[in-house]
């Protein structure tokens, strides 16, 4: 059982790199692709019916923390606070961003809901990067560490690029060349390597400090039922909002 | 201020600011689902811009519920690890379903009703916001089942120096959990319904060209509203049955709110089930009784914020009743500048956010159902402020 869950972590916390690893691309992407205010609106317009249902996968995973991993919860978290709260602090202003861009006409309110874009998918890239160096330290080195800054610059350059992926799927023609799915997918399984760089060193240890069998017997049994349901969901997302179809055709929401 | 003052007031103003919005989503949610399926029923117009009116101005709001939402899951770990450390084998596993089913889904429905429309077929699209209203419920039921398990630590055992879940069927009917929750939910319909009723006054007292629009708003309000406040008050009063002993007994702090709240109700419920609902078909042309209506909608969120205070101050000193305190639940090792840096920060960006999503609102609400992002059509007419 302690194995099933580790999976299912891992599969969450791969999964939020791969998908929202491209809305912050593209969100890092637009002072560098989008050099006027329609093409903002366009590359906004590509990731936002993806975003609600892609940046979950980290709640999920804080969620699952808690559940599975209650112990290890109250040692990480703490061990890296200030890089949390100012993660939090980012995603929040990059949300922000998204939802309000576009709920009052003015070109400069707009730009600098961009701006807000721009800067909380960075900072939030870039803490990946420094998460990642404190997790290979054990939770136990300084936060801020040349190595850690040189993956955060790394994570940040993969987004980017993944991003790009998949503007040349979503738009084609926009920047660069067009891409296929597969494409896609292949930037999106090496998004997730930082992920499972991640989880690998840490398996041995996160399956020691497992919640006890009668905590994991009932959280399977209320999560199995609707996990055809959340994968049909999910599922759902990329089957309508596929290019082509009139993918540009209405305003979007954001 | 020490740390574990500066962390309780963290938790108490991003968990009251969490709440304004979530309880409004609550209600909201089912309003505008009814409205959408209406629209999908008769394919009426009036309900199809009543549906994106509505709608715009509850996907305003929920922005604002995700990025507190987003503060609260985070906070368990960062400033109260002790209650992890000593219950997380049981406190942890409604929060992981919240999160892992409820808010997966809730986001993933959402996504595609607002981004989905004019490409679901119309069915598919109305069961997405029937979807989103049934997973915030059940947000608000794992909630919920956290919340009570702090109040009364049912289903669980010590084990050494932790807790161990023995009885998930006692977690989940939780006595202090089973009247709390519809209380929770009709309050959050009561105010969603006390926002239709109080922007509809607003449009109907300026003379608006949207008449039927707002008349049918308004009625559906105050029906919604009737309903609300009767589920409130009931379930309010059933929870005396299961409550701590001797919860409000010398506490000031939260029986103050308490009494706060309770007459506040109860005065609520005598104007909506003996003004309101018997004169809903007078009310809409009655402009002298709009103001009146209008003053009345924040009422409803700070009777709400109200009840919070007095379920979570008439816990203290426990983090968990009678098995930990909030004290022994802070984070070892938190310091005064730890929290005051994070405080400042959550409470300045949020606080500043909310005050800018309530004035984004409350233009919406000001220009009417025209100029709808949410549904609009590239075909559609857009007056010239906003086309460029």
């Amino acid at each position: 059982m302690e194995l099933i869950w580790f999976a299912v972590f891992a599969l969450l916390l791969a999964g939020y790199f791969a998908l929202e690893g491209f809305d912050l691309g593209v969100g890092l992407l637009l002072p560098v692709l989008g050099r006027n205010r329609d093409d903002r609106d366009r590359m906004v317009a590509a990731i936002g019916p993806y975003v609600l249902a892609n940046e979950v996968w980290l709640v999920a995973v804080a969620g699952t923390l808690f559940g599975v991993y209650p112990l290890l919860e109250g040692e990480l978290l703490p061990a890296i606070y200030p890089l949390v709260v100012a993660m939090l602090l980012a995603w929040i202003v990059r949300d922000a961003g998204l939802w309000f861009r576009r709920r009052i006409g003015g070109a400069r309110w707009r730009a600098f809901w961009d701006l807000m874009i721009v800067l909380g998918s960075l900072w939030l890239s870039f803490g990946w990067g420094l998460v990642i160096y404190a997790a290979a330290t054990g939770f136990d080195g300084p936060l801020m560490h040349p190595l850690g800054l040189l993956l955060g610059a790394a994570v940040t350059l993969l987004f980017a690029w993944h991003g790009r992926v998949f503007l040349g799927w979503r738009l084609p023609g926009f920047a660069g060349p067009a891409r296929t799915g597969r494409a896609l997918l292949a930037s999106g399984a090496l998004a997730a390597t930082p992920a499972l760089a991640l989880l690998g060193g840490g398996m041995s240890y996160m399956l020691e400090h497992s919640a006890p069998a009668a905590t994991l017997n009932v959280l399977s049994l209320m999560v199995l039922p609707f996990a055809p349901i959340m994968v049909g969901a999910q599922v759902w997302i990329w089957r309508t909002f596929r290019p082509g179809k009139g993918a540009d055709l209405n305003p979007s929401f954001f | 201020m020490d740390a574990l003052d500066l962390a309780r007031l963290q938790f108490a103003l991003t968990g009251s600011l969490h709440f304004l919005f979530v309880v409004l989503t609550l209600g909201l949610a089912p309003l505008v689902a009814i409205m959408n399926t209406r629209w999908a029923r008769t394919g009426r117009p009036l309900f199809e811009r009543m549906t994106r009116f509505w709608g715009q101005i509850y996907v305003i709001n929920y922005a604002l519920g995700i990025v507190t939402g987003l503060v609260m899951e985070f906070q368990f770990g960062l400033s109260w690890s002790g209650l992890s450390h000593y219950a997380g084998d049981v406190f942890g596993a409604p929060l992981a379903m919240e999160t892992l089913v409820a808010f997966f889904l809730e986001s993933t429905f959402l996504g595609l009703w607002i981004f989905g429309w004019g490409r679901l077929p119309k069915w598919a699209h109305v069961a997405c916001i029937w979807a989103v209203t049934a997973t915030a419920y059940a947000s608000a039921f794992f909630i919920m089942v956290a919340n009570s398990f702090l109040q009364n630590p049912a289903g669980a055992v010590a084990a050494g120096d932790r807790l161990a879940l023995v009885d998930a069927g006692a977690l989940f009917t939780n006595k202090t959990l089973v009247f709390a929750l519809p209380h929770v939910l009709g309050a959050g319909l009561f105010t969603g319904a006390m926002v239709l009723v109080g922007a509809s006054a607003y449009q109907l007292r300026r003379r608006t060209h949207e008449q039927e629009f707002f008349t049918r708003s308004m009625k559906t309000g105050i029906v919604a509203a009737a309903v609300g406040i009767t589920l409130t008050v009931a379930y309010g009063y059933a929870q005396f049955g299961g409550i701590q002993d001797g919860k409000f007994d010398d506490n000031p702090a939260a029986a103050v709110p308490l009494g706060l709240m309770m007459e506040g109700g109860n005065l609520l419920s005598m104007v909506v089930l003996l003004f309101m609902l018997p004169l809903i078909r007078k009310l809409p042309r009655w402009r002298w009784a709009h103001p009146l209506l209008m003053a009345l909608t924040p009422v409803p969120f700070v009777l709400a914020i109200l009840g919070w205070l007095a379920r979570e101050l008439g816990r203290q000193p426990w983090m968990i009743w009678e098995k930990l305190t909030v004290a022994d639940a802070m984070t070892p090792g938190l310091t005064t500048g730890m929290v005051t840096a994070s405080l400042t920060g959550f409470v300045a960006v949020l606080g500043l956010l909310a005050v800018v999503d309530y004035v984004l609102i409350a233009r919406v609400v000001r220009r009417g159902p025209r100029d709808l992002t949410l549904g609009a059509t590239a075909t559609e007419q857009r007056s010239p402020a906003l086309s460029h």
